[in-house]
């Protein structure tokens, strides 16, 4: 199958060395469409490709035949073999020329309206609530692999790829910036879906301030930037399972959150607090989220105008 | 004419898009047995699944059941009409009929508030969710689903005939006896075999790895153990290589595109049967003359739930049990749920008996002796199945 991809899909350009490994985007011959394919290297035994890796990319098959709109789509999968050891895995996804890094970084001051960056937020959200009722959780959202179309469509894009990378990730010292994690993936607690509302977060300020909310260097300064702003949790909130004591931080209060985002309205300082909220058994989900009166807000004002 | 007792009527609507993934596998008793010795745990991570926050509503989903379920509630068939008002049985249970509601039109009002009661409750006695909130839209999503896994025509490659596949469906049902595999696991890989047979050029050498390597995928998705490589090859009497195989299975991936997914009739069997409260050995028999349907290269064009109401009709038919006010009244509930239509009952129907009525006498009859077992009630060798087609009216 190998050369069937090579001659299928052409490559153009290397487009990025991701931490998962490099990203080609490439034509298809057949379409003269762009793709982009992403590989994946898993460990194969002499049971043939992992368990893992079989069900994580049925899963994401599964959810392709959904077709949701913020959602980047999954056009063809394929395994060549390398190595007696090595199974290569290619992703073939639709290509979408910009991301939401470059989208912000084009955007001439005084940066984006309130209400393109609403519009932006509600398919982001619709996006991350249908994975999570899929229960998919991103894991690595941050603006690099949330794509916007030249139509302002918002596609998630690299779901799901953390589990299949995983084994791979073991393997490799990656860098991964840490600017959008949580506090509990920081602390290696425990995690789910909610880590996605908290990168959600992060972005929502960033989209306001062009440029991001916490950038530390390491995982407890970035704990401490993230506590300079929303206070040291009280001790009932610290995970019991974890090896960083709450004694390391010194005792912060929270501060309005205006002073860090300041274009942003009143509904939208609420929504932004219930997303960046330490316990995550307390974050906002996805889907109310989508409900609550940020969102609903120009919904009632744009009926009223029509 | 006979009937199939289940209704003609409007299409299936186009259900709304949704996902489960997230089933427990049903515990079969062909799964009540200890693993082998050969086999080893699979190693998965189980982060995703196991702290993942319930969502309390999931708005655009539920809308969007509300505005589809209509489609698989059909109205009442005349004979289900009357065999309520006939039967007399009003004073069934009060689920059926709440007190105060007589006459046919209440009663059909309340249908699909009833049925969707009685789903629910079905799919979490089978085990099939892990929250009934989810329980209606998971339905929908069945329902809506399986209508992909049905194929336009029978048709094989030339060099393939029926009889050769039914050998090597006969051939895997053996292997998943002999791996104490769950039933998921058979159904799944009979349906990726008849992707593949469709979509990837394999030889006829090749044949049986390829079914192999079906049942191996399957149960990569389904079982929690999995047999060694080594083992399948021990089991083709190593005709094919370790390497043969793996390298078959990469084919068989890359030719589905790893798309996986499928609905197997024995959840929409068990389903019915649940809702229509059939006793132990009418779910038996279907249970069997579903089986049945895997070597019948013609089923292919017929979907799931279609697959799954005829067998269960068959069965009543056959094991012909005394009606009760009751038993009726469910049959008439689950009969509601819009299976299809009448001519493609009766034609599955027809093909299960005439299948039932030579099994015994077939090259291919692992399900023949499967079901004969005591565990499973000696449905196969119930003498109605004889002559089963005369019931339908042949």
């Amino acid at each position: 199958m190998a050369h069937v991809t090579s001659i299928q899909y052409e490559p153009v350009a290397e487009i990025g060395g991701g931490a998962y490994g490099t990203v080609y985007k490439a034509r298809d011959t057949e379409s003269g469409k762009f793709v982009a394919l992403k590989s994946v290297r898993v460990p194969t035994d002499q049971n043939g490709l992992p368990v893992s890796t079989v069900r994580e990319v049925a899963l994401l098959r599964r959810l392709e035949q959904f077709d949701h709109p913020n959602v980047v789509r999954l056009m063809d999968v394929c395994a060549t073999q390398r190595s007696n050891q090595e199974t290569k895995v290619t992703l073939v996804f639709e290509h979408v020329d910009q991301d939401l890094k470059t989208y912000l970084e084009r955007t001439p001051a005084p940066g984006l309206s309130p209400d393109c960056i609403k519009d932006l937020m509600r398919q982001l959200l619709c996006g991350l609530a249908f994975l999570h009722s899929n229960r998919v959780m991103h894991r690595d959202l941050k603006p690099e692999n949330i794509l916007v179309t030249s139509q302002g469509q918002v596609k998630l894009a690299d779901f799901g790829l953390a589990r299949i990378y995983s084994c791979h990730m073991a393997l490799t010292p990656v860098v991964v910036t840490l600017w959008y994690r949580p506090p509990e993936v920081l602390l290696q607690s425990t995690y789910a879906t909610p880590v996605d509302i908290w990168s959600t977060g992060c972005i929502f300020a960033e989209m306001f301030r062009r440029k991001p909310l916490f950038c530390g260097e390491s995982e407890v300064d970035q704990l401490g930037k993230i506590f300079e702003v929303i206070g040291l949790p009280p001790e009932e909130e610290w995970p019991t399972d974890v090896t960083l004591s709450r004694k390391n931080f010194s005792p912060l209060m929270p501060r309005p959150i205006t002073d860090f985002v300041a274009e942003i309205n009143e509904q939208g300082a609420e929504l932004l607090l219930k997303m960046l909220t330490f316990d995550p058994l307390k974050r906002i989900s996805a889907l109310n989220a989508l409900e609550h009166s940020y969102f609903q807000d120009e919904e009632t004002l744009t009926q009223t105008k029509s | 004419m006979a009937r199939t007792g289940f209704c003609d009527s409007k299409p299936l609507l186009d259900l709304h898009k949704k996902v489960d993934e997230r089933r427990a596998p049903l515990r079969m008793w062909a799964n009540a047995c200890g693993p082998l010795d050969r086999w080893q745990p699979v190693e998965v991570d189980e982060s995703r699944v196991a702290p993942v926050k319930k969502e309390p509503e999931r708005r655009w989903e539920r809308r969007l059941s509300i505005q589809t379920s209509e489609g698989i509630i059909m109205g009442f068939h005349e004979d289900s009409q009357t065999c309520l008002a006939a039967d007399g049985c009003v004073e069934g249970p009060v689920l059926l009929y709440p007190h105060g509601l007589q006459g046919l039109h209440s009663l059909q009002a309340l249908v699909p508030s009833l049925l969707r009661r009685e789903v629910e409750i079905a799919l979490e006695k089978l085990n099939l969710i892990w929250d009934r909130t989810y329980a209606w839209d998971m339905f929908l999503d069945m329902m809506r689903t399986q209508t992909w896994h049905s194929f336009p025509n029978a048709d094989l490659p030339r060099h393939f005939t029926d009889a050769t596949r039914a050998v090597l469906v006969d051939w895997l049902i053996q292997v998943h006896e002999i791996m104490h595999f769950q039933d998921e696991t058979l159904y799944l890989a009979i349906h990726l075999l008849n992707r593949s047979l469709r979509q990837i050029k394999v030889t006829t050498a090749n044949l049986q790895l390829l079914g192999m390597v079906c049942l191996f995928l399957a149960a990569k998705k389904e079982e929690c153990l999995l047999p060694e490589v080594s083992g399948l090859c021990y089991l083709m009497d190593h005709t094919y290589t370790r390497h043969q195989l793996l390298r078959m299975e990469r084919k068989v991936l890359c030719g589905l595109k790893f798309d996986l997914s499928y609905t197997p009739p024995l959840h929409f069997l068990l389903l019915l049967a649940s809702i229509a409260r059939c006793s132990a050995k009418v779910v038996w028999m279907a249970r069997y003359l579903l089986e049945l349907s895997l070597l019948e290269g013609q089923c292919v064009v017929f979907q799931p739930v279609q697959l799954a109401g005829a067998a269960l009709c068959l069965s009543r038919q056959v094991l012909q049990e005394p009606p009760t006010p009751e038993g009726e009244a469910a049959w008439c509930l689950a009969s509601s749920i819009h299976v299809g239509s009448e001519t493609a009952l009766l034609r599955i129907m027809q093909i299960l008996a005439s299948a039932a009525a030579k099994a015994h006498g077939r090259e291919t009859c692992a399900t023949f002796i499967k079901f004969s077992s005591p565990e499973t009630m000696h449905v196969s060798r119930h003498l109605g199945l004889k002559n089963a087609s005369a019931l339908l009216g042949v």
